[in-house]
């Protein structure tokens, strides 16, 4: 059995708070680790410890406001560790970027997601454990260990404890896309499923409601909180169409641009979303945006992998902390 | 000959650059939108076909947004790649992260390595580059590398100021540093004039100094005579500009009456224009391997020399299965 005493977590500048938070459900102090550009842009990375014969655990989301030098130091990271001689690498991206560019959607398009997963595999990573990848193809874009974590069911408890009250439900998925996720929700809820499809009409965009709302609970349940417009818009639809309130619960909070604002005007009464983004000035100014901590799930995922256990098991057995 | 039409795109790194080296070969720049999403993600789409095109993308990965652009270059290959494009050459007149080619320290990462194999990753054929911080870099990648030399350049340009400006006034040509010696003395050679090195005392030198030498003397040493003569200065690379500033006020120190300095990338983060302006030096030339015509109305010590028709003429051959080597005579 692997003895924890030769795991190292390091930890990127992009998501500090997260990888304290796992450092403590660990009980492994962070190793020293210093970050920084140089004057011309360039990434720069010193290692403060040895790290020689070590499993090392990189925690770094690949996010907003600077996705490009997020990934590059997360790449810039894992190059330091394996020159100097660690054993296994492992990168943490609670948050994969570019996963939405995972297809073609029109001729002579990249797919970014690959080329990202590409250079990942290139820097020397051996095993990557995420959370609710966009597709779970992406999984399929790496010839390496992938854990694709889900939190869905820290999703699940949050609903059953807090909206609890509210009476009955309907769980919607906002776009066809994300329908097996909505309807994995629903069944756990014993609930209803509504869709609310896309439409484009000329140049304007509207959306057509699939089931039915009225006098019931919306719980929108999406990967990706971006711009938020497309939640406002489905908010406002589902008030119109007779829904009591309007939850959304997202995994990840990228809530890029106007989203804010966006998000406060709304008809939206609480957006929910997890901390596999960095949100401490954000969530100040926006009252309705609710928090998980999903760490807890990552700390027994890294636990599981250390001594070698299975990971499946481990979501159904979770409890918010 | 090749059958394949020779198609040129461009991240938003230097637009000018690859402009002009489209005007030298007679084409016009491909239609590529390159671009950022709201969430800081690079968005590229190649809006005319390059099926079985030989492709060169123009992009130099310099400040102020390294990373950016290189991102940039890697998801324009990955695009081109799935239009089947039949060969990708990225033409990259500044590599960045060059000067990171070695640990330097234990635990350190070698990230101009790193990129060389994410640059192979995204699906690269071939490297066209500029004056690479060191030759040894070619040797981190797998496939061809052709290294452009600005020497021809420099040394044409010497010759005209000779005839201009110099007139009989005799001139040395000086390295800044030990590390540079080697491309100074192929201009000095070629230029059949003097050679000069300014170089950094260590630690134990400075000790041994008594304290009655004044900073500068304790902070740079230089090997070769100076006096009554213009001193040029031959590097790679100005970023913060403090060494070409402390390498000029010791030459000027040393007897040289004019200090000129000719630097193939001109980076200058910082504040090294204040430097520059602040400095010895009478004229600092670069070429436009980064963009820096903002520059020029701060300096106006800061002269440009084009790099299009040597790049042009590298791709060109490139193109036709020519020699590359020929152009540098």
């Amino acid at each position: 059995m692997k003895t924890m005493e030769s795991v190292r977590l390091i930890s990127g500048s992009a998501h500090p708070q997260f990888a304290e938070l796992l450092s403590k459900g660990m009980n492994i102090e962070l190793s020293k680790c210093e970050s920084k550009h140089f004057l011309n842009g360039e990434t720069s990375v010193i290692l403060g410890e040895s790290v020689r014969s070590a499993s090392v655990y990189i925690i770094q989301p690949t996010c907003s406001p600077n996705v490009n030098d997020n990934i590059m130091e997360l790449l810039v990271l894992v190059d330091a560790v394996r020159r100097a001689s660690s054993k296994h690498i492992t990168a943490v991206i609670p948050f994969f970027g570019y996963g939405k560019q995972n297809k073609k959607e029109k001729s002579r398009e990249p797919i970014t997601g690959k080329l990202i997963a590409n250079l990942i595999e290139t820097s020397g990573v051996d095993r990557v454990i995420s959370m609710d990848l966009e597709a779970s193809q992406i999984q399929g874009f790496f010839n390496i260990p992938v854990d694709n974590l889900y939190a869905e069911p820290l999703i699940v408890k949050y609903i059953e404890k807090h909206y609890k009250h509210l009476g009955e439900k309907v769980v919607i998925s906002p776009a066809v896309d994300g329908v097996k996720r909505a309807k994995l929700v629903s069944d756990k809820l014993n609930c209803d499923l509504a869709i609310l499809d896309r439409q484009t009409k000329g140049d304007k965009e509207d959306m057509i409601l699939v089931g039915d709302v009225s006098g019931k609970v919306a719980i929108i349940i999406g990967s990706i909180a971006d711009t938020c417009e497309t939640l406002a818009l489905s908010a406002k639809i589902l008030k119109s169409k007779g829904a009591t309130n309007v939850f959304a619960l997202v995994s990840h909070g990228e809530l890029s641009g106007n989203a804010i604002e966006t998000l406060n005007n709304s008809e939206l009464e609480e957006l929910v979303i997890t901390n596999s983004i960095p949100q401490t000035e954000k969530s100040k100014q926006c009252p309705k945006l609710k928090i998980i901590n999903v760490t807890p799930m990552f700390c027994e995922a890294l636990k599981r992998i250390i001594h070698g256990e299975s990971i499946t098991a481990a979501s159904s057995k979770f409890v918010i902390l | 000959m090749s059958n394949n039409r020779l198609v040129i795109l461009h991240g938003n790194a230097h637009p000018k650059l690859s402009k002009e080296i489209a005007s030298c070969l007679n084409t016009e720049v491909g239609n590529a939108l390159v671009s950022k999403f709201a969430n800081s993600e690079t968005q590229v789409i190649i809006n005319e076909s390059v099926r079985d095109v030989d492709l060169y993308i123009v992009q130099p990965t310099c400040n102020p947004s390294v990373n950016d652009y290189l991102m940039e270059l890697l998801v324009m290959v990955d695009g081109a790649k799935r239009a089947s494009a039949h060969r990708i050459t990225a033409v990259v007149p500044f590599f960045g992260y060059a000067r990171q080619s070695k640990k330097d320290k234990s635990r350190a990462p070698i990230t101009c390595k790193l990129v060389a194999n994410m640059m192979e990753a995204a699906g690269i054929d071939r490297v066209i580059t500029m004056d690479l911080h060191s030759s040894q870099i070619q040797g981190f990648f797998n496939i061809p590398v052709e290294n452009v030399y600005t020497e021809p350049l420099f040394v044409k340009y010497i010759k005209k100021k000779k005839k201009t400006e110099f007139l009989n006034q005799e001139f040395v040509i000086v390295s800044p540093g030990v590390g540079g010696v080697k491309r100074a003395k192929a201009i000095s050679d070629k230029l059949e004039s003097e050679l000069a090195i300014i170089h950094r005392a260590n630690k134990e030198m400075s000790l041994s100094l008594s304290s009655s030498f004044s900073f500068d003397i304790e902070e740079t040493v230089l090997v070769g005579d100076v006096t009554g003569k213009i001193a040029i200065i031959i590097d790679d690379i100005a970023d913060t500009c403090k060494t070409l500033k402390l390498a000029s006020k010791a030459l000027i120190k040393k007897g040289a009456i004019k200090v000129y300095a000719l630097v193939t990338h001109g980076v200058f983060s910082n504040n090294a224009i204040d430097i520059i302006n602040d400095s010895s030096i009478t004229e600092l030339v670069i070429t436009d391997s980064i963009p820096n015509e903002h520059n020029k109305e701060k300096c106006p010590k800061l002269k440009i020399i084009s790099i299009a028709s040597v790049l042009s003429e590298t791709m060109r051959r490139c193109h036709h299965g020519e020699s590359v080597t020929s152009i540098s005579k």
